[in-house]
């Protein structure tokens, strides 16, 4: 982190809090506020992969794992839906410790087939569960719903509950508000792990595997603990969501959103500490603008996906640091040279 | 030395960036015996890896019977008659020793004349001939080698390069192995050899170029090396 | 006894086409180090590849198995050209050609899926090439025609990708390169119409698995995902590369699915064989079959 950052970080921040004060269209602050759900799970996902070294396809099911505490804990236990996030967080990092436990051992390559196995597996037992659920019956004792909710999804569980506090119409600012505490959360969370002893112990894990290993950096362990913080904060953006929709489904755990969720993830740049700001920005942006295309979005996606690992494996963020630090060279040889010089060879 | 088989001018190669070898020029004519001599670490391995294309060269030309093969891709640098028998064997180890030699054989010229070659590879290396259906990982370092050179032989080159070939074995199998180079050498092959023990070459190779940190410091015949022990002291440390 | 025959059938199908859709994997990944995830869609496309000759074109349907082998390799070759071409030289190729090629198997889908809303019905086709429930009777318990098709097809495919890689100039380049990828460069091998070439075979593979799969299910755009998965496990649980250890695998996952289908319910199939590859990762780390040295360097 340069002054750079904080500056980006500072502006970007004052923006994000002014924005709603401009009176911009409801759907416009619906979507920016699902941005800062994705941003926090991309960022989560960046220390995973980005820094870790972990290719871990499992965060998906670690965001629906959350989203499916809060729903059935709101709605079988009636719970105030903000006693459920801590719990989903919890519950999110118990889930990612017996991916972890299991997974991390192995080559890197197997931790990517078995983690996007478990999304899958979680996909098929909610999506085939239909046995009628006797505490469905107290709720609306007229249908059938299985605990999980099936492939239906669940519903009735409430919300952040910023009606009653902001009014009718905008309740919304409450659950863009909150979303952006997460965010920064998140982006804080981040900051302070990629400068901690974890961040330096991956740094050396990086540089010299043989030599960080004989001083006892135990690469296994730091991947485990990488995983499982990063799981509190990706459970509670899956909490959060659900909270904001009112409603959970299987569709957390399908390829689509994993695509969408990987494609910010690519275009900002793993590994790049802005990476998934500028991807989740430019891809619910992309969205945005392309609504009258939404048939051709995943083909789009998909393709957007294959061009930035072809091209540019390094994202957005990786090609404007490039930028960057060329103009700085650029400029500081200049300088040295006097400024007489007409080009930088 | 107009005649020239293989021809390295102004040279520099390396990885990532960094190079190791700098400004490095030298010709084997056709029949000769050439050697790159020098300690280990110097870039006599990254030489051979250039000339057969597993690396590119950043700087300067390679040419083979008059035409530069540098920045061709290996495979078509092999077709064109430039073998390498690299340093460690790099054999197929899940393969038979047969399909090995069959593998050696792969370019079609080479594969047309499997069947009469293999007889030959057979009679100066009369160890793989008992060894044939064994997995070339079962086998012993001596005869890991032998089979890296019937490998390479079959392919049928005009030069054959061989790298560090006496490298990791015991004495007794590193006289053999120099036997089997002096016999290719009577039978007229160019050969373009990679040794880090001078003693090994110096009555046998025409021409010596002395490689250190990259460079060429010294070239010359063996005699030369031999009444020179203050270049053999400076740079083989005796 | 019922329910043992009843299993040894059912497993016995499920692990042939997990088999035809593995070995293609292991042999693409010994080769190259390359996990394609639009392996999947091809599956689904080789199924619609077999409609597309026997249905619309009415063609005759003792060709359209080839036919889809055929299309299903030119897709692969197709997908080398799109994805790993470029990206072979990239430092983390393993990681980002599995982020490539699963954006690349979302876009097919994705269109394939548009298209055939556009132009036909999204709603599943039935198989022409299904031979429907005729049976015979192994111990009273009834086995149709189309199980015994489909042991058959496996097991002469699956040899002749054997025989072809023993046996042939280009099999033993094939192997040559998984082995020593630089030393067979040294041999004159044409390493990249290797990867072209490994890709396009295990992909025409996978059309004929998808074939298989929908005379039992039906054709349907998203048929694909889920046995691709099922053919991920298999060569994690053998091992990666190992195509032996592959078919093996295949037929050991098959028959632990179809036990867990038959005796518990079919809801489960997936968890289970989730969780006896796991268990046997943590057993042995680099898969069942995989020797703990292979000499690839």
């Amino acid at each position: 982190m340069k002054r750079r950052d904080y500056i980006i970080f500072a502006v970007l921040l004052g923006l994000a809090i002014a924005y709603p004060w401009i009176n911009p269209p409801r759907y416009l602050l619906a979507s920016v506020l699902l941005m800062f759900c994705y941003a926090t799970v991309v960022s989560q996902w960046n220390l995973v992969f980005g820094l870790a070294g972990i290719f871990s396809l499992g965060q998906v099911a670690i965001f629906a794992s959350g989203s499916y505490i809060t729903a059935i804990l709101g709605r079988y236990l009636e719970w105030s839906l903000w006693y459920t996030f801590p719990v989903a967080g919890v519950g999110g990092v118990f889930f990612s410790l017996l991916i972890g436990l299991a997974c991390l051992r192995l080559r890197g390559i197997y931790v990517a087939l078995l983690t996007l196995a478990v999304s899958q597996m979680m996909f098929i037992l909610i999506q085939t569960d239909a046995m009628c659920s006797a505490l469905n019956k107290k709720v609306n004792p007229a249908t059938c719903v299985s605990f999980t909710g099936g492939a239906q999804g669940l519903g009735d569980f409430g919300s952040f509950g910023w009606r009653d506090v902001f009014g009718g119409r905008n309740w919304i600012i409450g659950d863009y508000y909150t979303m952006l505490v997460l965010l920064v959360i998140a982006l804080i969370f981040t900051f302070i792990v990629t400068n901690s002893r974890i961040g330096l112990a991956f740094m050396a894990l990086r540089d010299n595997e043989e030599l960080a290993r004989s001083r006892g950096i135990s690469q296994f362990k730091y991947q485990l603990l990488v995983f499982a913080m990063s799981a509190f904060l990706t459970a509670v953006a899956g909490s959060f969501y659900a909270a904001h929709f009112g409603s959970v489904g299987t569709d957390l755990m399908g390829f689509a959103l994993l695509l969408f969720l990987i494609s910010m993830l690519v275009v900002g740049g793993i590994g790049r500490p802005w990476g998934p700001l500028l991807g989740a920005f430019l891809l619910m942006a992309a969205d945005e603008v392309f609504k009258e295309a939404s048939d051709w979005r995943n083909v789009g996606l998909g393709i957007v996906v294959l061009i930035f690992m072809v091209f540019l494996p390094e994202g957005l963020a990786g090609a404007l640091d490039k930028l960057w630090n060329r103009g700085i060279q650029l400029v500081t040889g200049r300088l040295q040279s006097g400024g007489t010089r007409a080009d930088g060879e | 030395m107009a005649d020239a088989l293989l021809r390295v001018e102004d040279l520099h190669a390396g990885y990532e960036g960094q190079n190791v070898l700098k400004n490095i020029s030298f010709e084997v004519p056709d029949g000769s015996l050439v050697t790159l001599l020098g300690p280990n670490g110097h870039g006599k391995t990254t030489m051979l890896r250039c000339i057969s294309g597993l690396i590119k060269p950043t700087q300067g030309r390679i040419e083979f019977d008059g035409k530069r093969i540098d920045g061709m891709e290996a495979e078509r640098i092999v077709a064109r008659g430039v073998v390498m028998i690299p340093q460690g064997d790099m054999l197929f180890p899940e393969m038979s020793v047969y399909d090995n030699l069959r593998m050696g054989a792969y370019l079609k010229k080479a594969n047309a004349a499997f069947e009469r070659n293999v007889e030959e590879i057979y009679t100066l290396l009369p160890r793989l001939k008992e060894r044939t259906s064994q997995l070339a990982r079962t086998l012993s370092g001596g005869e890991r080698r032998m089979l890296a050179i019937g490998r390479g032989l079959l392919a049928g080159g005009r030069i054959l390069m061989l790298d560090e070939p006496s490298l990791g074995l015991a004495p007794i199998v590193i006289d053999q192995i120099y036997d089997i180079i002096r016999d290719l050498k009577s039978q007229g092959r160019t050969l373009l050899l990679v040794e880090e023990n001078a003693s090994r070459i110096i009555d046998l190779a025409e021409q010596i170029h002395l490689i250190d940190t990259g460079n060429i410091v010294w070239s010359g015949g063996g005699e030369e090396l031999q009444s020179n022990p203050q270049v053999l002291e400076t740079y083989l440390g005796g | 006894m019922d329910f043992f025959v009843q299993i040894i059938v059912s497993g016995l199908t499920f692990g042939s086409m997990y088999a035809l859709a593995a070995v293609g994997l292991a042999l693409v990944w010994g080769a190259f180090n390359m996990l394609n995830m639009s392996h999947g869609i091809i599956m689904t496309l080789g199924a619609y590849f077999a409609l597309l000759w026997a249905e619309l074109l009415g063609w005759p349907l003792i060709l359209a198995a080839p036919f889809s082998l055929v299309c299903g390799g030119l897709v692969g070759a197709i997908v080398y050209f799109l994805s790993a071409h470029w990206m072979i030289k990239q430092k983390n190729f393993e990681v980002t050609i599995i982020i490539a090629t699963f954006g690349l198997g979302m876009a097919i889908e994705s269109g394939l899926l548009k298209f055939l809303r556009e132009m036909f019905r999204t709603a599943p086709y039935s198989q022409p090439l299904s031979l429907g429930a005729k049976s015979f009777l192994i111990f009273d318990v009834p086995v149709s025609y189309q199980r015994l098709v489909i042991w058959t097809a496996a097991f002469v495919l699956i040899t002749i990708v054997g025989i072809f890689l023993r046996r042939t100039s280009v099999g033993r380049a094939i192997r040559a390169t998984a082995q020593d990828r630089n030393a067979a460069r040294l041999m004159g091998v044409p390493v990249r119409r290797v990867y072209v070439l490994v890709l396009a075979i295990a992909s025409g593979l996978a059309a004929v698995s998808g074939i298989m799969l929908s005379s039992f299910k039906d054709v349907h755009p998203l048929m694909g995902g889920d046995p691709m998965l099922k053919a991920f496990i298999v060569i994690v649980l053998a091992g990666l590369g190992n195509i032996t250890g592959a078919l093996y695998a295949a037929l050991l996952v098959g028959l632990v699915e179809a036990s867990v289908k038959v005796l518990l319910a079919d809801k489960y199939g997936f968890t289970a064989i989730l969780i006896l590859v796991i268990l046997a990762l943590i057993w042995k780390p680099s898969g069942i079959f995989g020797r703990a040295t292979v000499a690839r360097q």
